[in-house]
């Protein structure tokens, strides 16, 4: 009987108590489990606050690196970026045996194509830290699950939860990312059109709770004849 | 005119300097006001993405560090050059700490613009954007990432206007000076 692969899920959220990134690595974790490989998450931001939360030697000792993240600004969040620094500097450093990687990129945008270049940068990451590119997954409209488990989330994920589990297949094989699961990741969860009303009524719902609603527009750092 | 600097070298880079210097010393020496930031020397934490500067205090940070100064800058700025080593092709991890924290300077609303969804504008006016990369040696395809990464965010950040430039670690000054004033004028900036 081989040995279980063991996979390293690094979460590049910096929200809490529970992200999207947490929700999809949390899934995938289990489809991983379920076909007896070793999935161990990490999140960035717990490492950020606790230096004993050792990610890198986790890395070493992993068989594939998944890198689950949100977009911000376009690629990767500030904590991941660093967090890859030092990873790409240690295995620089010690010629660190080659290991898989993939990532899965999702972002707020209803379309998936915003994640294209944070997904280039992960590729990049792995030809620069030696590591095998095993395939990057695209996901638009990640507030649709805003934190919550993925298997209470019915129907509208049911292309992500298809994607994640022949995901999991690949990575408990050692295979790379079968086309299937970039497809169903890439597929719209909802219409576009409707996603952004929903999308522009949330922001002043959750605005309204706070007592912020009329300031949604504000403009606290606006150019006056003063500070011109 | 007013001009913000954000050098994201994480060391110290020879090439990033010397483009650091000319763009202080050539904007000043033009009667523009730059404001630089060396961001590994100042103290800006991570964006939480909570989304309290669109829903709590609108258009400011619910953390108070250095990032509002940042933003505030940037935003009263006509011109926002990027400075940075290019990391896996896109922008180092001192650079990203701060354009993180930028997020306060759209709105969260969504429209369309050129057939994808974006964020509104927050404020009628944005800086152009002029970025540096530098590279150790030439590689085609962190170069290719790094200028699609800056085109991808100008269009978010409503640039009017943007240009990109790489230059090579250990490059002389004056080839470097030529690249940066072709981005300046590339971004329409006049010098």
């Amino acid at each position: 009987m081989s040995t279980p692969r063991k996979i390293a899920i690094l979460v590049g959220s910096a929200r809490k108590p529970h992200s999207t990134s947490e929700s999809l690595a949390e899934y995938l974790a289990s489809n991983l489990s379920l076909r007896g490989a070793e999935p161990q998450v990490f999140r960035v931001a717990e490492s950020a606050r606790d230096s004993s939360l050792d990610i890198l030697t986790a890395v070493d000792q992993a068989d594939a690196l998944m890198i689950v993240t949100p977009l911000y600004m376009d690629s990767l969040p500030y904590l991941l970026t660093a967090t890859l620094e030092q990873i790409a500097q240690r295995r620089n450093a010690t010629a660190a045996g080659r290991r898989g990687l993939a990532c899965l990129v999702h972002c707020g945008f209803p379309e998936a194509l915003h994640n294209e270049i944070a997904i280039a940068i992960c590729r990049q990451f792995a030809k620069e830290a030696g590591f095998e590119w095993l395939g990057g997954l695209s996901l638009g409209g990640g507030a649709v699950i805003a934190g919550k488990p993925l298997a209470e989330l019915g129907g509208v994920l049911r292309n992500v939860r298809r994607s994640l589990a022949l995901t999991a297949d690949a990575l408990a094989a050692g295979q790379p990312l079968p086309d299937a699961a970039v497809k169903l990741m890439a597929k719209p969860l909802i219409n576009r059109w409707v996603y952004t009303l929903i999308g522009n009524f949330g922001w002043k719902h959750m605005a309204r709770k706070l007592g912020a609603r009329r300031k949604l527009n504000d403009q606290p750092y606006r150019r006056t004849d003063d500070n011109a | 005119m007013k001009a913000i600097v954000l050098n994201g070298a994480t060391t110290d880079n020879d090439a990033l300097e010397v483009a650091h210097r000319i763009f202080v010393d050539d904007l000043t020496a033009r009667a523009w006001q730059v404001a630089p930031f060396i961001l590994r020397r100042t103290e800006i934490g991570y964006c939480h993405g909570d989304f309290g500067c669109w829903v709590r205090t609108p258009g400011v940070c619910v953390f108070k560090d250095a990032a509002a100064d940042a933003a505030m800058t940037f935003i009263r700025s006509d011109l926002a050059i990027l400075l940075t080593p290019i990391t896996f092709g896109g922008y180092s991890s001192e650079l990203k700490k701060a354009l993180d924290r930028m997020i306060c300077l759209i709105s969260p609303f969504f429209m369309k613009l050129k057939g994808e969804i974006h964020h509104v504008k927050r404020y009628e006016q944005y800086p152009r954007i002029v970025a540096v990369g530098t590279l150790p040696e030439p590689d085609a395809e962190a170069e290719a990432i790094f200028r699609e990464l800056v085109r991808r965010n100008a269009a978010n950040m409503h640039a009017p206007a943007s240009a990109v430039t790489v230059i090579l670690n250990h490059e002389p000054a004056e080839p470097i000076r030529a690249k940066l004033r072709g981005a300046l004028e590339a971004a329409g900036v006049q010098v």
